[in-house]
């Protein structure tokens, strides 16, 4: 494993430094951070990224393979557009984690902001705590866990995936409705939680579209005939 | 006899409240806003006489090439012409549409943009210049394609319909096009109005940044506005590190609208314009943040009048796809029987019945656009818009078209005057000048 003290170095400086690192094959450790925002982004083949300390917005973002360990917190926007690979975060992550992420598996060790999970299109996003307000906004595709409890309007404008809440849902968003998990739902949700060291019995909800808003109920004559 | 009727309540008016009340909802449409504004048909070029001399005409150089994001970029777009095709969406566009703007782009050495559901292969194979973009809905977004393209686009608002997601009706949401999306088949997409991931200026100059980051800083960042409060907005995207802003008006085309927005929001491109330059120049960017007009550009004299007004660039969309065979009827189509309406009325993109094979995602009808021989016709087009900008060029005495200024410019009519801010023809006078 290489390190890379981010200290002294700009984001281009310290992005250029990884990225010739991780095309070199190498594992590598960021220290001092510094809540930086645009760290770790764009990197698209498999590798082992360990940050030390907390990051700013955008950071492992536009990733598709890489495995990212962040021990501390993150700002907005944490594994955004995320293709393949994992990241996994040791606190806090602030708003929009996993926003229009289309696979892989994001994992917050604490709490997230708002917006969690955000025009989702695949994958898992798996929040250890609570999570804030339009948890699951116009989520399209894929999986979110949440083991604590969701803020208000939670999954709202939805079109398909499935969110779970294990705590509170202190609002369900427009067109979300809550459905009962079957056992098989709940033993995969029991497995991915094992994997990330979840331990602890949770009761489940299970959050889906109502599908109400797939349509505009009208339609004009020349659309009638279209159809 | 001749009859007196309604000023207020004109026979459209009559038969919008008539549909409206069948209809239950806001009507949709494609094409463009059907108001009655100034546009760059209310000014005209004060060409050479005896204060200066022409250039003359297919003999002396006039330059066209045009270069877009050299303020950060390490690869500005490099264009051979300032007219470039603007993003329209896969989906919105059939394949063949798609592949044959790319291809045109290419033949005259212009760029073309990709759109709401991302990147489709045959695009990026027919266009050598791609602009990337990233909108709130993120349909289709891929890093992979990202580090391909020759500029990214984030869009804000688009002119058709500012303050709104895009729209696509379910009749094209079918399956290429719902895979793309990760939408279910058949929905009636109405894309989101704001960013997953950023909503005000201050976090767009990090979504900047974290672009920028991704492709190693080598190609132009744009913004996409639908011009409404234009001054601002320029000022914020400017100083959230935008390489070239592009001010979609509110004549700007389109796949689907709501009829409300498409008429009654924005303003028109010959103001958008002037206030963008005026904002770029007030803090001091004008000239390099790049400006882009767009919004019912159709000819050389309206690109021109453009580039007078102070923009560096236009990008046409509406106009590219009637020379592709838009509201033409070609051999197989009946406008009359498919569309309700006579070619040369059809505004009905979003239906997806387009009889001409360009606003649909029905195989048959999709066949009915030959990709090569499109893509010939727009090329031909572009030439021949390139062409007139010089001759207006030349004709003003200038052998570059990005020489042209307001000062080659008269308004003829006293709104066009304002808004232009240059003089009303017969007059000396700016109006709207305090
Ligand atoms: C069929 C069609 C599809 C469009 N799709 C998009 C789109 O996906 N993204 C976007 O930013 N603008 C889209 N637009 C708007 C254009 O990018 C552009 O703003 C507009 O066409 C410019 O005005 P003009 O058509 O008068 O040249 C679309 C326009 C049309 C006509
Ligand atoms: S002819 Fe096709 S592209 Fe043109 S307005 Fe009609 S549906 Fe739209």
């Amino acid at each position: 494993m290489v390190s890379i003290d981010a200290a002294q170095l700009s984001t281009r400086e310290l992005n250029i430094k990884l990225n010739a690192l991780v095309e070199d094959n190498q594992d590598v450790k960021i220290i001092n951070p510094r809540a930086r925002h645009n760290v770790v982004v764009g990197i698209l083949k498999k590798c082992q990224i360990t940050v030390e300390g907390s990051l700013g917005y955008y950071c492992a973002s536009l990733l598709d393979g890489p495995t990212v360990c962040i021990e501390g917190n993150s700002g907005w926007a944490l594994g955004e557009n995320l293709m393949n690979g994992v990241i996994r975060l040791s606190k806090d992550a602030g708003a929009s984690v996993g926003a229009s992420m289309r696979g892989g598996e994001i994992f917050v060790g604490r709490n997230a902001g708002a917006r969690a999970g955000i025009s989702m299109k695949g994958g898992t996003l798996i929040i250890k705590g609570n999570a804030g307000f339009l948890t699951g906004f116009m989520m399209q595709k894929g999986t979110i866990i949440v083991c604590g409890d969701v803020g208000d309007a939670v999954g709202d404008s939805m079109y398909e995936g499935v969110i779970y809440v294990g705590g509170k849902i202190t609002s369900l968003g427009n067109d979300a409705k809550i459905a009962n998990p079957t056992q098989t739902e709940l033993s995969v949700i029991d497995k991915k939680l094992k994997k990330n060291n979840i331990a602890g019995s949770y009761k489940f909800k299970k959050i889906i579209s109502e599908k109400k808003l797939y349509h505009f109920d009208k339609l004009e004559r020349l659309e009638k005939s279209a159809i | 006899m001749v009859r007196r009727t309604s000023q207020i309540f004109s026979p459209w008016v009559i038969q919008d409240i008539h549909a409206k009340s069948d209809l239950g909802r806001y009507r949709i449409r494609g094409f463009s806003s059907f108001q009655d504004v100034t546009h760059f048909d209310d000014l005209t070029f004060l060409s050479t006489g005896l204060t200066r001399f022409p250039l003359e005409g297919y003999k002396e150089q006039c330059n066209t090439q045009t270069v877009i994001g050299s303020l950060n970029a390490k690869n500005p777009l490099i264009l051979d012409t300032p007219i470039y095709i603007t993003g329209m969406s896969y989906g919105a566009l059939s394949v063949n549409a798609k592949t044959a703007l790319g291809k045109a782009a290419s033949l005259v050495g212009t760029a073309s943009c990709t759109g709401d559901g991302g990147m489709l292969p045959s695009e990026r194979k027919a266009s050598n210049k791609l602009i990337y973009q990233v909108l709130p809905s993120r349909y289709g977004f891929n890093p992979h394609h990202l580090k391909k393209a020759q500029a990214i686009e984030i869009v804000v608002g688009q002119g058709a319909k500012p303050g709104t997601g895009g729209m696509l009706m379910g009749i094209k949401v079918l399956d290429n096009i719902s895979e793309m999306r990760d939408l279910p088949k058949g929905i009636d997409q109405r894309s989101p109005a704001r960013h997953p991931d950023w909503l005000g200026p201050d976090d767009l100059a990090m979504k900047i940044e974290q672009l920028r980051e991704a492709t190693n800083w080598t190609v132009p960042i744009h913004v996409k506005l639908g011009a409404c409060r234009v001054s601002d907005d320029v000022k914020l995207a400017a100083k959230a590190g935008a390489d070239a802003i592009v001010v979609d008006s509110m004549l700007a085309g389109t796949g689907a609208s709501s009829e409300i927005l498409l008429d009654h929001s924005g303003i028109p491109t010959v103001p958008a314009i002037v206030l963008a330059r005026e904002a770029l120049r007030e803090i001091g960017l004008n000239g390099k943040v790049h400006l882009i007009a767009s919004g019912g550009i159709r000819s050389g004299a309206d690109a021109a009048k453009a580039l007078a007004l102070g923009a560096d660039a236009v990008a046409i969309g509406l106009s590219a796809l009637i020379a592709l065979n838009c509201n033409r009827e070609i051999p197989g189509s009946n406008f009359m029987k498919e569309m309700g309406v006579p070619a040369g009325e059809c505004s009905h993109c979003h239906t997806g019945k387009c009889p001409v094979g360009i606003a649909t995602q029905d195989e048959n009808l999709t066949k009915r656009l030959d990709p090569d021989e499109g893509a010939e016709r727009v090329a031909n087009f572009l030439n021949a818009m390139t062409m007139e900008m010089s001759l207006l060029t030349r004709s003003l005495g200038k052998g570059d078209v990005h020489s042209l200024e307001p000062e080659d410019l008269a308004a003829l009519t006293i709104e066009a005057s304002a808004m232009a801010q240059v003089p009303l023809v017969g007059t000396n006078k700016i109006f709207g000048q305090s």
